[in-house]
């Protein structure tokens, strides 16, 4: 599997301020920041990328290697997901 | 949504009704009750326009409760909205909205105008009626925006004060008095979007009432956002873009309007609103004590600063 496609969840607000997100939810009570690195994540979350798109893009972004990079992806994802921000989009076949 | 430009104030005697000048919006208030009528317009002087009216609102004022009564019922009132139609659990407020006619007719027992009470009443519907008429004249793109804050003018330039309710915007208006600049206002101000052309922003003043005596109609170009902070010490720090985005955001008025019902909408504009702002115009934390000395010297070398920076 080439992993599930990530999309942000709905009815939420998000602005990006300088290298930083800011994702608004819950209608304006809960307020996350997003650091550099998952701001970078969090744009690519549009439902067409999956994690492995995200880290290359990650690699392309960063001096850091794809393992690495694929470890923090992941992270993030599960950590946003957990919160409730990010949602898998579609399972999409492996190459 | 309305094609007409402006609103009927009916056939009331003149001496019921006046206009009240918010921003670019004119609000037509009508109210057959002398007290009230004539707290108005002692409140809202520097504020009387002659424009034609972009909204309406007609005030039924009742008498059936006693002061005892309308304590005891704020404690626990909720306004429930059904649409155009809004009414108070307890029934001291209904009100109901006529879209087509952008006219508001609410009917008020009497004690909510209670000196205590009054400001909060009329705060809230001048605001509500401002998001209103405004959605209805530049259809959700609003000029400027309502902003929990004092204003001061000082050398032509308004520095504004934003902070919550019991942070210090009415002091801060109290230890300026007359001496260290204009007060606009200690509990609002309109501030304006940024232009196309780059110009700084623009500060106004409505006709909200806080705790300081003074409200003006006076307009300035915005020097700089001083978020407040009460301390032991006198002290200004620049902020990050990213702590006066989210500092900022807290303290922009809900851009509800009469019968909003998208939540999600409304905290779209607050935030895009917060970047504009704090993209626009450099913020700070103001710690401050009530000596008002070293706080008009520290606003001093901040202004100087600033003159500085605009140079360079």
């Amino acid at each position: 599997m080439k992993g599930s496609q990530i999309a942000r969840a709905e009815d939420i607000i998000w602005r990006r301020i300088e290298d930083e997100t800011v994702v608004i939810t819950d209608d304006g009570l809960s307020v996350h920041v997003l650091n550099k690195t998952a701001t970078h994540v969090w744009e690519l979350c549009d439902g067409t990328c999956g994690p492995d798109e995200i880290t290359a893009s990650l690699c392309d972004r960063f001096d850091v290697s794809f393992e690495e990079a694929n470890a923090d992806v992941k992270d993030i994802i599960a950590k946003l997901e957990q919160m409730g921000l990010l949602k898998q989009a579609m399972e999409v076949p492996g190459q | 949504m309305s094609s007409k430009a402006t609103v009927d104030e009916g056939t009331a005697p003149c001496d019921c009704v006046m206009r009240v000048q918010i921003g670019d919006i004119c609000c037509s208030l009508r109210c057959h009750d002398r007290d009230v009528f004539g707290s108005w317009k002692q409140l809202y002087s520097d504020f009387q326009s002659d424009n034609p009216a972009d909204i309406s609102v007609d005030l039924e004022v009742v008498d059936r409760l006693s002061s005892a009564e309308v304590e005891a019922a704020l404690l626990q009132t909720r306004i429930v909205p059904e649409g155009n139609r809004f009414v108070a659990t307890d029934l001291t407020l209904e009100s109901e909205f006529d879209t087509a006619n952008r006219a508001l007719s609410m009917r008020v027992e009497k004690r909510l105008f209670d000196p205590a009470l009054e400001f909060k009443l009329m705060n809230r519907l001048l605001s509500s009626a401002y998001y209103t008429a405004c959605e209805a004249k530049y259809s959700g793109r609003l000029p400027a925006m309502l902003v929990h804050s004092c204003g001061i003018i000082r050398d032509g330039q308004a520095l504004v004060f934003a902070a919550p309710c019991e942070t210090g915007k009415t002091t801060i208006a109290r230890l300026c008095g007359e001496e260290y600049g204009q007060v606009i206002n200690d509990e609002m101000l309109l501030v304006s979007r940024p232009c196309q052309d780059n110009g700084p922003l623009r500060v106004q003043g409505v006709p909200i009432v806080g705790g300081f005596y003074q409200r003006l109609n006076a307009t300035a170009p915005l020097s700089c956002v001083l978020l407040l902070k009460q301390s032991k010490r006198t002290a200004v720090r620049r902020l990050d873009k990213m702590e006066a985005y989210l500092r900022f955001m807290r303290q922009i008025i809900s851009p509800a309007y009469i019968g909003q019902t998208d939540r999600r909408a409304l905290f779209s504009l607050i935030a895009g609103f917060s970047d504009e702002v704090t993209s626009a115009t450099p913020f700070y934390e103001l710690e401050f004590t009530l000596d008002r000395e070293p706080l008009w010297e520290a606003v001093g070398e901040l202004e100087r600063s600033l003159e500085k920076e605009e140079l360079t």
